[in-house]
Protein backbone atom coordinates (compact mmCIF):
# COMPACT_ATOMS: atom_id res chain seq x y z
CA UNK A 1 0.00 0.00 0.00
CA UNK A 2 1.59 2.93 -1.14
CA UNK A 3 -1.69 5.62 -0.97
CA UNK A 4 -0.75 9.35 0.22
CA UNK A 5 -1.37 9.66 4.14
CA UNK A 6 -4.33 11.43 4.50
CA UNK A 7 -5.10 11.89 8.43
CA UNK A 8 -2.41 11.55 11.10
CA UNK A 9 -2.33 11.66 15.17
CA UNK A 10 0.73 12.89 16.39
CA UNK A 11 0.97 11.89 20.57
CA UNK A 12 -2.86 12.36 20.62
CA UNK A 13 -3.37 12.59 24.48
CA UNK A 14 -7.28 12.86 26.35
CA UNK A 15 -7.56 13.28 30.30
CA UNK A 16 -10.55 13.47 32.14
CA UNK A 17 -9.40 14.66 35.58
CA UNK A 18 -6.41 13.07 36.05
CA UNK A 19 -8.16 9.54 33.96
CA UNK A 20 -5.72 9.69 30.90
CA UNK A 21 -9.03 7.94 28.11
CA UNK A 22 -5.97 8.43 25.30
CA UNK A 23 -2.29 8.13 26.65
CA UNK A 24 -0.15 9.78 23.69
CA UNK A 25 -1.78 7.87 20.41
CA UNK A 26 0.03 7.69 16.88
CA UNK A 27 -2.02 6.86 13.56
CA UNK A 28 -1.27 7.49 9.97
CA UNK A 29 -4.92 6.40 8.14
CA UNK A 30 -3.75 6.06 4.23
CA UNK A 31 -5.93 7.24 1.64
CA UNK A 32 -8.56 5.00 0.04
CA UNK A 33 -7.92 2.29 2.62
CA UNK A 34 -9.98 0.78 5.54
CA UNK A 35 -8.04 1.09 8.79
CA UNK A 36 -10.36 -0.39 11.85
CA UNK A 37 -9.32 0.13 15.31
CA UNK A 38 -10.23 -2.83 17.28
CA UNK A 39 -9.55 -3.16 21.40
CA UNK A 40 -11.68 -4.24 24.18
CA UNK A 41 -14.38 -1.70 25.88
CA UNK A 42 -12.55 0.76 27.39
CA UNK A 43 -9.63 0.81 25.30
CA UNK A 44 -10.45 4.24 24.11
CA UNK A 45 -11.09 3.74 20.41
CA UNK A 46 -14.29 6.14 20.21
CA UNK A 47 -12.57 8.67 22.76
CA UNK A 48 -9.85 8.38 19.49
CA UNK A 49 -12.68 8.84 17.35
CA UNK A 50 -14.12 12.05 18.81
CA UNK A 51 -10.59 13.55 18.76
CA UNK A 52 -9.95 12.54 15.25
CA UNK A 53 -13.70 13.82 14.10
CA UNK A 54 -13.27 16.95 16.28
CA UNK A 55 -16.72 15.71 18.66
CA UNK A 56 -14.42 16.65 21.93
CA UNK A 57 -10.99 18.52 22.27
CA UNK A 58 -7.97 16.70 22.48
CA UNK A 59 -5.86 17.38 25.71
CA UNK A 60 -2.42 17.41 23.93
CA UNK A 61 -0.89 16.31 20.69
CA UNK A 62 -1.53 17.20 16.75
CA UNK A 63 -4.10 15.61 14.37
CA UNK A 64 -3.06 16.51 10.92
CA UNK A 65 -5.73 15.72 7.85
CA UNK A 66 -5.16 16.68 4.16
CA UNK A 67 -2.28 18.67 4.72
CA UNK A 68 -4.13 20.65 7.33
CA UNK A 69 -3.35 20.75 11.16
CA UNK A 70 -7.33 20.45 12.50
CA UNK A 71 -6.01 19.80 16.28
CA UNK A 72 -8.12 22.69 17.29
CA UNK A 73 -11.13 22.90 14.80
CA UNK A 74 -14.54 22.21 15.79
CA UNK A 75 -16.16 19.28 14.18
CA UNK A 76 -18.36 21.28 12.23
CA UNK A 77 -15.06 23.38 10.26
CA UNK A 78 -13.69 19.66 9.90
CA UNK A 79 -17.10 18.48 8.02
CA UNK A 80 -15.78 21.62 4.95
CA UNK A 81 -12.35 19.77 5.08
CA UNK A 82 -13.85 16.27 4.45
CA UNK A 83 -14.28 14.55 7.50
CA UNK A 84 -17.77 12.83 8.23
CA UNK A 85 -18.61 10.20 11.25
CA UNK A 86 -21.29 8.27 11.55
CA UNK A 87 -22.48 7.15 15.96
CA UNK A 88 -22.15 4.03 17.87
CA UNK A 89 -25.72 5.20 19.10
CA UNK A 90 -27.89 5.66 16.02
CA UNK A 91 -27.92 9.99 15.70
CA UNK A 92 -30.47 11.04 13.63
CA UNK A 93 -33.34 13.72 13.22
CA UNK A 94 -35.81 11.35 14.26
CA UNK A 95 -39.10 13.56 13.63
CA UNK A 96 -37.60 14.28 9.93
CA UNK A 97 -38.04 11.72 7.16
CA UNK A 98 -35.11 9.77 5.66
CA UNK A 99 -34.45 12.01 2.56
CA UNK A 100 -34.94 15.18 4.81
CA UNK A 101 -32.11 13.67 7.37
CA UNK A 102 -29.59 13.24 4.02
CA UNK A 103 -30.57 16.36 2.71
CA UNK A 104 -29.52 18.62 5.98
CA UNK A 105 -26.30 15.94 5.72
CA UNK A 106 -25.21 17.36 2.42
CA UNK A 107 -26.07 20.86 2.95
CA UNK A 108 -23.88 20.97 5.88
CA UNK A 109 -20.46 20.82 3.65
CA UNK A 110 -21.44 24.62 2.54
CA UNK A 111 -23.47 25.35 6.04
CA UNK A 112 -23.65 28.96 5.38
CA UNK A 113 -26.69 28.73 3.10
CA UNK A 114 -28.71 27.39 6.05
CA UNK A 115 -28.56 31.21 6.55
CA UNK A 116 -30.29 31.72 4.01
CA UNK A 117 -34.25 32.95 5.15
CA UNK A 118 -35.82 33.54 2.72
CA UNK A 119 -35.68 30.66 -0.44
CA UNK A 120 -36.91 26.98 0.56
CA UNK A 121 -34.36 24.59 0.06
CA UNK A 122 -35.37 23.15 -3.43
CA UNK A 123 -34.67 22.83 -7.16
CA UNK A 124 -30.72 23.67 -7.01
CA UNK A 125 -31.00 23.70 -3.55
CA UNK A 126 -32.34 21.02 -2.31
CA UNK A 127 -29.24 18.59 -3.08
CA UNK A 128 -31.57 16.46 -4.94
CA UNK A 129 -28.33 13.83 -6.72
CA UNK A 130 -26.64 14.01 -3.48
CA UNK A 131 -29.74 12.76 -1.61
CA UNK A 132 -31.00 10.02 -4.55
CA UNK A 133 -27.53 8.42 -4.84
CA UNK A 134 -26.81 7.96 -0.94
CA UNK A 135 -30.97 6.52 -0.99
CA UNK A 136 -29.92 4.20 -3.68
CA UNK A 137 -26.42 2.84 -2.38
CA UNK A 138 -28.44 2.81 1.36
CA UNK A 139 -31.60 0.94 -0.26
CA UNK A 140 -33.43 2.97 1.41
CA UNK A 141 -35.19 4.80 -1.30
CA UNK A 142 -38.59 3.61 -0.91
CA UNK A 143 -38.38 5.16 2.41
CA UNK A 144 -37.65 8.05 1.44
CA UNK A 145 -40.46 9.92 2.98
CA UNK A 146 -41.13 8.00 6.31
CA UNK A 147 -39.56 9.52 9.18
CA UNK A 148 -36.23 8.33 10.63
CA UNK A 149 -37.72 7.97 13.86
CA UNK A 150 -40.21 4.83 12.15
CA UNK A 151 -37.43 2.68 10.37
CA UNK A 152 -36.50 -0.31 11.89
CA UNK A 153 -33.19 -0.34 13.75
CA UNK A 154 -30.59 -1.92 10.52
CA UNK A 155 -32.31 0.76 8.71
CA UNK A 156 -31.30 3.39 10.90
CA UNK A 157 -28.09 1.69 11.22
CA UNK A 158 -27.53 2.80 7.21
CA UNK A 159 -28.72 5.85 7.59
CA UNK A 160 -26.39 6.54 10.27
CA UNK A 161 -23.88 5.88 7.61
CA UNK A 162 -25.79 7.38 4.82
CA UNK A 163 -25.55 10.77 6.86
CA UNK A 164 -22.00 10.71 6.48
CA UNK A 165 -21.87 9.80 3.03
CA UNK A 166 -23.77 12.40 2.15
CA UNK A 167 -21.06 15.21 2.97
CA UNK A 168 -18.92 13.88 0.26
CA UNK A 169 -15.98 13.45 2.69
CA UNK A 170 -12.39 12.36 2.08
CA UNK A 171 -12.87 10.40 5.12
CA UNK A 172 -15.55 8.76 6.70
CA UNK A 173 -15.46 7.31 10.34
CA UNK A 174 -18.12 5.00 11.24
CA UNK A 175 -18.43 4.00 14.59
CA UNK A 176 -19.45 0.26 15.31
CA UNK A 177 -22.20 0.89 12.54
CA UNK A 178 -22.97 -2.93 12.78
CA UNK A 179 -23.76 -2.26 17.12
CA UNK A 180 -26.78 -4.36 17.84
CA UNK A 181 -28.03 -5.44 13.99
CA UNK A 182 -29.15 -8.62 13.59
CA UNK A 183 -27.33 -11.37 11.25
CA UNK A 184 -29.88 -10.54 8.19
CA UNK A 185 -29.04 -6.97 8.00
CA UNK A 186 -24.78 -7.46 8.55
CA UNK A 187 -23.93 -8.48 4.92
CA UNK A 188 -25.98 -5.52 3.57
CA UNK A 189 -23.62 -3.11 6.08
CA UNK A 190 -20.47 -5.48 4.77
CA UNK A 191 -20.88 -4.67 1.46
CA UNK A 192 -22.09 -1.18 1.92
CA UNK A 193 -18.69 -0.54 3.78
CA UNK A 194 -16.75 -2.28 1.17
CA UNK A 195 -18.15 -0.14 -1.36
CA UNK A 196 -16.96 2.92 0.09
CA UNK A 197 -12.99 2.57 -0.49
CA UNK A 198 -13.41 3.57 -4.14
CA UNK A 199 -14.24 6.87 -3.36
CA UNK A 200 -13.68 7.63 0.28
CA UNK A 201 -10.87 6.55 3.13
CA UNK A 202 -12.79 4.58 6.05
CA UNK A 203 -11.67 4.79 9.98
CA UNK A 204 -13.70 2.05 11.29
CA UNK A 205 -14.51 1.01 14.84
CA UNK A 206 -15.76 -2.45 14.90
CA UNK A 207 -16.43 -5.21 17.17
CA UNK A 208 -17.52 -7.67 14.98
CA UNK A 209 -14.18 -9.44 14.34
CA UNK A 210 -15.81 -11.14 11.15
CA UNK A 211 -16.17 -7.92 9.29
CA UNK A 212 -12.75 -6.76 10.35
CA UNK A 213 -10.68 -9.17 9.17
CA UNK A 214 -12.56 -9.42 6.14
CA UNK A 215 -12.82 -5.77 4.90
CA UNK A 216 -9.63 -3.99 6.72
CA UNK A 217 -6.58 -3.32 4.91
CA UNK A 218 -4.78 -2.21 8.30
CA UNK A 219 -5.85 -3.07 11.40
CA UNK A 220 -4.78 -0.98 15.00
CA UNK A 221 -5.74 -2.74 18.37
CA UNK A 222 -6.01 -0.63 21.26
CA UNK A 223 -5.44 -1.10 24.75
CA UNK A 224 -5.71 1.09 28.21
CA UNK A 225 -5.27 4.08 26.15
CA UNK A 226 -2.56 3.23 23.73
CA UNK A 227 -1.97 0.97 20.83
CA UNK A 228 -0.81 -2.33 21.28
CA UNK A 229 0.11 -3.28 17.70
CA UNK A 230 -1.06 -2.31 13.99
CA UNK A 231 -0.53 -4.44 10.47
CA UNK A 232 -2.49 -6.56 8.10
CA UNK A 233 -5.41 -8.46 9.05
CA UNK A 234 -3.71 -11.79 9.01
CA UNK A 235 -0.73 -10.25 10.96
CA UNK A 236 -3.07 -8.96 13.72
CA UNK A 237 -4.64 -12.20 13.94
CA UNK A 238 -1.53 -14.20 14.98
CA UNK A 239 -0.16 -11.20 17.35
CA UNK A 240 0.42 -13.17 20.31
CA UNK A 241 -0.04 -9.66 22.63
CA UNK A 242 -3.01 -9.20 20.53
CA UNK A 243 -4.25 -12.85 21.62
CA UNK A 244 -3.05 -12.37 25.50
CA UNK A 245 -4.51 -8.86 25.22
CA UNK A 246 -7.92 -10.34 24.14
CA UNK A 247 -7.61 -13.59 26.18
CA UNK A 248 -8.03 -15.52 22.35
CA UNK A 249 -11.49 -15.07 22.50
CA UNK A 250 -12.84 -12.61 20.55
CA UNK A 251 -9.82 -11.96 17.90
CA UNK A 252 -11.25 -15.48 16.34
CA UNK A 253 -14.66 -14.31 15.90
CA UNK A 254 -15.75 -15.13 19.35
CA UNK A 255 -18.20 -12.45 21.03
CA UNK A 256 -16.53 -10.13 23.27
CA UNK B 1 -54.27 25.63 -0.75
CA UNK B 2 -53.26 23.70 1.86
CA UNK B 3 -49.72 25.97 1.43
CA UNK B 4 -51.60 28.50 2.41
CA UNK B 5 -53.60 27.41 5.02
CA UNK B 6 -52.22 28.54 8.09
CA UNK B 7 -51.88 32.18 6.50
CA UNK B 8 -55.55 31.71 5.44
CA UNK B 9 -56.64 30.86 8.82
CA UNK B 10 -54.65 33.69 10.56
CA UNK B 11 -56.40 36.54 7.83
CA UNK B 12 -59.77 34.77 9.41
CA UNK B 13 -59.29 35.25 12.95
CA UNK B 14 -58.17 38.76 11.92
CA UNK B 15 -61.15 39.59 10.13
CA UNK B 16 -63.43 37.59 12.21
CA UNK B 17 -62.51 39.81 15.52
CA UNK B 18 -64.05 42.54 14.75
CA UNK B 19 -67.53 40.74 14.08
CA UNK B 20 -67.61 39.24 17.03
CA UNK B 21 -65.81 41.10 19.81
CA UNK B 22 -66.68 44.50 21.15
CA UNK B 23 -63.63 45.61 22.30
CA UNK B 24 -61.17 46.74 19.80
CA UNK B 25 -58.36 47.27 22.64
CA UNK B 26 -59.21 43.27 23.49
CA UNK B 27 -58.68 42.04 19.60
CA UNK B 28 -55.62 44.22 19.41
CA UNK B 29 -54.30 43.04 22.53
CA UNK B 30 -55.00 39.07 20.95
CA UNK B 31 -53.07 39.67 17.78
CA UNK B 32 -50.22 41.74 19.95
CA UNK B 33 -49.49 39.15 21.58
CA UNK B 34 -49.79 36.67 19.21
CA UNK B 35 -46.78 38.46 17.59
CA UNK B 36 -44.69 37.71 20.63
CA UNK B 37 -45.79 34.20 21.44
CA UNK B 38 -44.70 33.72 17.43
CA UNK B 39 -41.38 34.93 18.11
CA UNK B 40 -41.26 32.73 21.04
CA UNK B 41 -42.36 29.74 19.08
CA UNK B 42 -39.36 30.05 16.65
CA UNK B 43 -37.29 29.49 19.59
CA UNK B 44 -39.01 26.86 21.56
CA UNK B 45 -41.04 25.13 19.15
CA UNK B 46 -38.72 25.33 15.74
CA UNK B 47 -35.05 25.30 17.32
CA UNK B 48 -35.60 23.73 21.24
CA UNK B 49 -34.49 26.37 23.23
CA UNK B 50 -37.01 27.70 26.56
CA UNK B 51 -36.16 30.98 26.49
CA UNK B 52 -37.51 33.52 29.69
CA UNK B 53 -35.88 36.70 27.83
CA UNK B 54 -38.83 37.57 25.82
CA UNK B 55 -40.05 39.84 28.66
CA UNK B 56 -36.86 41.54 28.04
CA UNK B 57 -37.25 42.39 23.94
CA UNK B 58 -41.06 43.11 24.62
CA UNK B 59 -40.03 45.81 27.67
CA UNK B 60 -37.19 46.55 25.12
CA UNK B 61 -39.60 47.60 22.08
CA UNK B 62 -42.06 49.31 24.44
CA UNK B 63 -39.62 51.38 25.86
CA UNK B 64 -37.87 52.17 22.69
CA UNK B 65 -41.61 53.28 21.06
CA UNK B 66 -42.07 55.29 24.45
CA UNK B 67 -39.20 57.48 24.00
CA UNK B 68 -38.59 57.72 20.24
CA UNK B 69 -42.33 59.27 19.99
CA UNK B 70 -42.45 61.40 22.95
CA UNK B 71 -38.88 62.38 23.19
CA UNK B 72 -37.71 62.56 19.59
CA UNK B 73 -39.33 63.46 16.22
CA UNK B 74 -39.14 60.51 14.44
CA UNK B 75 -41.79 58.86 12.30
CA UNK B 76 -43.93 56.44 13.60
CA UNK B 77 -43.47 53.62 11.40
CA UNK B 78 -39.73 54.17 11.57
CA UNK B 79 -40.09 54.19 15.85
CA UNK B 80 -41.07 50.69 15.17
CA UNK B 81 -38.67 49.84 13.19
CA UNK B 82 -36.07 51.18 16.04
CA UNK B 83 -37.94 49.07 18.48
CA UNK B 84 -37.17 45.98 16.22
CA UNK B 85 -33.95 46.71 16.23
CA UNK B 86 -33.60 47.17 19.70
CA UNK B 87 -35.41 44.09 20.32
CA UNK B 88 -33.05 42.18 17.89
CA UNK B 89 -30.17 43.85 20.00
CA UNK B 90 -31.10 42.72 23.32
CA UNK B 91 -31.97 39.33 21.77
CA UNK B 92 -28.01 39.25 20.23
CA UNK B 93 -26.73 40.06 23.70
CA UNK B 94 -29.06 37.55 25.65
CA UNK B 95 -28.52 34.85 23.10
CA UNK B 96 -24.66 35.13 22.46
CA UNK B 97 -24.88 34.72 26.57
CA UNK B 98 -26.88 32.04 26.66
CA UNK B 99 -25.93 29.56 23.47
CA UNK B 100 -22.73 28.99 25.57
CA UNK B 101 -24.75 26.74 28.02
CA UNK B 102 -27.67 23.99 26.80
CA UNK B 103 -30.32 22.74 29.37
CA UNK B 104 -31.29 23.47 32.32
CA UNK B 105 -28.46 26.31 32.16
CA UNK B 106 -29.18 27.85 29.02
CA UNK B 107 -32.80 28.52 30.36
CA UNK B 108 -31.05 29.59 33.98
CA UNK B 109 -29.27 32.22 31.59
CA UNK B 110 -32.37 33.74 30.24
CA UNK B 111 -33.62 33.83 33.57
CA UNK B 112 -30.72 35.61 35.11
CA UNK B 113 -30.73 38.15 31.76
CA UNK B 114 -34.70 38.62 32.62
CA UNK B 115 -34.05 38.92 36.25
CA UNK B 116 -31.44 41.84 35.79
CA UNK B 117 -33.29 44.01 32.93
CA UNK B 118 -35.96 43.67 35.41
CA UNK B 119 -33.91 45.93 37.68
CA UNK B 120 -32.28 47.98 35.54
CA UNK B 121 -35.50 49.24 34.23
CA UNK B 122 -36.64 49.72 37.70
CA UNK B 123 -33.35 51.55 38.75
CA UNK B 124 -33.17 53.82 35.64
CA UNK B 125 -35.68 55.81 36.33
CA UNK B 126 -34.32 58.69 34.38
CA UNK B 127 -35.16 56.66 30.68
CA UNK B 128 -37.58 54.22 31.67
CA UNK B 129 -39.37 56.34 34.50
CA UNK B 130 -38.89 53.14 37.36
CA UNK B 131 -41.79 52.04 38.82
CA UNK B 132 -44.09 54.62 37.43
CA UNK B 133 -43.26 53.58 33.15
CA UNK B 134 -43.41 56.38 30.04
CA UNK B 135 -47.04 57.75 29.90
CA UNK B 136 -48.48 59.43 27.76
CA UNK B 137 -47.18 57.49 24.75
CA UNK B 138 -49.10 59.16 21.31
CA UNK B 139 -50.76 57.63 18.69
CA UNK B 140 -49.72 59.23 15.61
CA UNK B 141 -51.68 59.22 12.47
CA UNK B 142 -49.90 57.71 9.33
CA UNK B 143 -49.42 60.91 7.23
CA UNK B 144 -47.73 61.01 3.44
CA UNK B 145 -47.51 64.13 2.34
CA UNK B 146 -49.24 66.19 4.49
CA UNK B 147 -52.31 64.17 4.19
CA UNK B 148 -53.65 62.01 6.67
CA UNK B 149 -53.72 58.34 5.52
CA UNK B 150 -54.62 56.79 8.44
CA UNK B 151 -55.73 57.68 12.21
CA UNK B 152 -55.09 55.48 14.63
CA UNK B 153 -57.22 57.67 16.85
CA UNK B 154 -60.09 54.99 17.60
CA UNK B 155 -59.32 51.40 19.15
CA UNK B 156 -60.48 49.75 15.85
CA UNK B 157 -58.34 52.13 14.08
CA UNK B 158 -55.40 51.13 15.97
CA UNK B 159 -56.55 47.19 15.62
CA UNK B 160 -56.44 47.48 11.59
CA UNK B 161 -52.65 48.76 11.56
CA UNK B 162 -52.05 46.13 14.24
CA UNK B 163 -53.77 43.53 11.87
CA UNK B 164 -51.73 44.75 8.91
CA UNK B 165 -48.21 44.51 11.01
CA UNK B 166 -49.27 40.91 12.43
CA UNK B 167 -50.31 39.63 8.95
CA UNK B 168 -47.16 41.22 7.59
CA UNK B 169 -45.30 39.38 9.96
CA UNK B 170 -47.07 36.08 9.98
CA UNK B 171 -46.58 36.18 6.08
CA UNK B 172 -42.38 36.56 7.06
CA UNK B 173 -41.78 34.89 9.91
CA UNK B 174 -43.91 31.47 7.75
CA UNK B 175 -41.12 32.40 4.70
CA UNK B 176 -38.39 32.03 7.71
CA UNK B 177 -40.03 29.09 9.13
CA UNK B 178 -40.07 26.95 5.38
CA UNK B 179 -36.40 28.64 3.94
CA UNK B 180 -33.24 26.71 4.31
CA UNK B 181 -32.49 28.65 7.62
CA UNK B 182 -35.75 26.82 8.95
CA UNK B 183 -35.26 23.66 8.13
CA UNK B 184 -31.64 23.77 9.36
CA UNK B 185 -33.54 24.93 13.01
CA UNK B 186 -35.86 21.90 13.28
CA UNK B 187 -32.23 19.70 12.83
CA UNK B 188 -30.85 21.36 15.49
CA UNK B 189 -34.01 21.36 17.85
CA UNK B 190 -34.05 17.47 16.52
CA UNK B 191 -30.27 16.57 17.57
CA UNK B 192 -27.97 18.64 18.32
CA UNK B 193 -24.81 16.69 18.50
CA UNK B 194 -25.72 14.94 14.67
CA UNK B 195 -26.51 18.86 13.40
CA UNK B 196 -22.64 19.81 14.34
CA UNK B 197 -21.19 16.62 13.41
CA UNK B 198 -23.15 17.06 9.93
CA UNK B 199 -21.28 20.33 9.87
CA UNK B 200 -23.36 22.94 11.16
CA UNK B 201 -22.34 25.57 13.23
CA UNK B 202 -25.15 25.11 16.29
CA UNK B 203 -24.11 28.74 17.71
CA UNK B 204 -24.92 31.22 14.88
CA UNK B 205 -27.76 29.17 13.98
CA UNK B 206 -29.25 29.52 17.46
CA UNK B 207 -28.48 33.62 18.10
CA UNK B 208 -30.06 33.91 14.21
CA UNK B 209 -33.15 32.45 15.52
CA UNK B 210 -32.72 34.71 18.83
CA UNK B 211 -32.39 37.96 16.86
CA UNK B 212 -35.17 37.16 14.30
CA UNK B 213 -37.10 36.17 17.73
CA UNK B 214 -36.25 39.57 19.35
CA UNK B 215 -37.24 41.97 16.59
CA UNK B 216 -40.77 40.17 16.24
CA UNK B 217 -41.11 40.50 19.95
CA UNK B 218 -39.90 43.74 20.02
CA UNK B 219 -42.37 44.92 17.53
CA UNK B 220 -45.25 43.35 19.84
CA UNK B 221 -43.84 45.47 22.74
CA UNK B 222 -44.10 48.35 20.82
CA UNK B 223 -47.41 47.90 19.68
CA UNK B 224 -48.27 47.33 23.63
CA UNK B 225 -47.13 50.24 24.59
CA UNK B 226 -48.67 52.18 21.65
CA UNK B 227 -52.48 50.10 22.27
CA UNK B 228 -52.27 51.54 26.39
CA UNK B 229 -50.72 54.69 25.74
CA UNK B 230 -47.87 53.64 28.74
CA UNK B 231 -44.82 51.64 28.60
CA UNK B 232 -44.88 50.03 32.23
CA UNK B 233 -42.89 48.38 34.14
CA UNK B 234 -44.71 45.47 34.04
CA UNK B 235 -43.79 45.12 30.35
CA UNK B 236 -40.38 44.21 31.33
CA UNK B 237 -41.15 42.28 34.05
CA UNK B 238 -40.33 37.99 34.71
CA UNK B 239 -44.03 38.00 34.38
CA UNK B 240 -44.34 38.72 30.51
CA UNK B 241 -42.02 36.57 29.53
CA UNK B 242 -43.60 33.71 31.70
CA UNK B 243 -47.05 34.80 29.98
CA UNK B 244 -45.43 34.71 26.39
CA UNK B 245 -44.05 31.04 27.03
CA UNK B 246 -47.65 29.72 28.72
CA UNK B 247 -49.15 31.20 25.50
CA UNK B 248 -47.27 29.86 23.28
CA UNK B 249 -46.99 26.02 24.96
CA UNK B 250 -50.62 26.59 25.28
CA UNK B 251 -51.41 27.10 21.70
CA UNK B 252 -48.59 24.15 20.66
CA UNK B 253 -45.05 24.91 19.85
CA UNK B 254 -44.02 24.28 16.43
CA UNK B 255 -46.60 25.80 14.45
CA UNK B 256 -46.99 29.66 13.97
CA UNK B 257 -50.70 29.39 13.96
CA UNK B 258 -50.82 28.23 17.14
CA UNK B 259 -49.47 30.74 18.64
CA UNK B 260 -52.05 33.03 17.55
CA UNK B 261 -54.96 30.65 19.23
CA UNK B 262 -52.50 30.58 22.27
CA UNK B 263 -52.93 34.02 22.54
CA UNK B 264 -56.46 34.30 21.73
CA UNK B 265 -57.08 31.66 24.46
CA UNK B 266 -54.82 33.67 26.87
CA UNK B 267 -56.10 36.68 26.19
CA UNK B 268 -60.03 36.13 25.80
CA UNK B 269 -59.98 34.01 29.27
CA UNK B 270 -57.94 36.44 31.29
CA UNK B 271 -60.58 39.05 30.09
CA UNK B 272 -63.94 36.60 30.86
CA UNK B 273 -62.53 34.94 33.81
CA UNK B 274 -60.85 37.93 35.54
CA UNK B 275 -64.13 39.78 35.94
CA UNK B 276 -65.86 36.60 37.16
CA UNK B 277 -63.07 36.03 40.11
CA UNK B 278 -59.81 37.63 40.61
CA UNK B 279 -58.38 33.88 41.51
CA UNK B 280 -58.93 33.52 37.64
CA UNK B 281 -54.98 32.58 37.19
CA UNK B 282 -55.63 29.35 39.50
CA UNK B 283 -57.72 28.19 36.79
CA UNK B 284 -54.74 28.48 34.22
CA UNK B 285 -52.66 26.34 35.94
CA UNK B 286 -55.24 23.82 35.49
CA UNK B 287 -55.22 24.10 31.25
CA UNK B 288 -51.32 23.95 31.58
CA UNK B 289 -51.33 21.20 33.50
CA UNK B 290 -53.88 19.02 31.05
CA UNK B 291 -51.33 20.54 27.91
CA UNK B 292 -48.63 19.42 29.79
CA UNK B 293 -49.59 15.78 30.57
CA UNK B 294 -52.32 14.80 27.93
CA UNK B 295 -51.86 17.12 24.82
CA UNK B 296 -48.54 18.49 24.20
CA UNK B 297 -49.63 19.81 20.97
CA UNK B 298 -51.57 22.11 22.23
CA UNK B 299 -54.90 24.15 21.63
CA UNK B 300 -54.04 23.78 17.34
CA UNK B 301 -52.80 19.81 18.10
CA UNK B 302 -56.40 19.35 19.30
CA UNK B 303 -58.36 20.92 17.10
CA UNK B 304 -55.75 18.90 13.96
CA UNK B 305 -56.41 15.85 15.94
CA UNK B 306 -60.73 16.62 16.09
CA UNK B 307 -61.02 17.43 12.54
CA UNK B 308 -58.90 14.05 11.39
CA UNK B 309 -61.31 12.37 13.62
CA UNK B 310 -64.22 13.97 11.64
CA UNK B 311 -63.06 13.62 8.15
CA UNK B 312 -62.07 9.96 8.89
CA UNK B 313 -65.51 9.68 10.29
CA UNK B 314 -67.32 11.40 7.27
CA UNK B 315 -65.01 9.37 4.35
CA UNK B 316 -66.44 6.25 6.12
CA UNK B 317 -70.00 7.00 5.71
CA UNK B 318 -69.40 8.25 2.66
CA UNK B 319 -67.92 4.33 1.93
Amino acid sequence: MTSPILLEAIGVEKYYDKFAALGGVDLKVRANTVHSVIGPNGAGKTTLFHMLTGTKSVSGGRILFDGHDVTHEPDHRRVQRGMARSFQVTSLFLSLPVRENLRLAAQGVAPAKAFNCWHEPIGARACADTVERVLDKLGLSSLAITPAGNLSHGQQRRLEVGMALAAHPKAIFLDEPTSGMGVDDLDAMKRLILSLRDEHTVVLIEHNMDIVMDISDTVTVMQQGRILAEGLPHAIRSDDRVRAAYLGNMITGGKA
Amino acid sequence: MKRHLHFLLALAVVLLMPAFMQSGSLASEVLIYALAAMGCNLLLGFTGLLSFGQGVFFGLGSYTIALTLTRWPLPMPLALLLAMLMGALGAAVVGWVAIRQKGTYFVMLTLAFAQMFYFIAYTATGITGGDNGLLDIPRPSIVVLGHTLWSLASPWQFYGFVAVAFLLAFWLLQKVSRSTFGRTLLAVRDNEERAGAIGYNLKLLKLQAFVISGAVTGLAGALHAMMTGIAPLSNAEYHTSEMILVMTVIGGAGNLFASVLGSAFYVLMADWLSTLWPRWLLLLGLVLMAVSLWMQRGLWGLGDSAWRALRSKLEKQHD
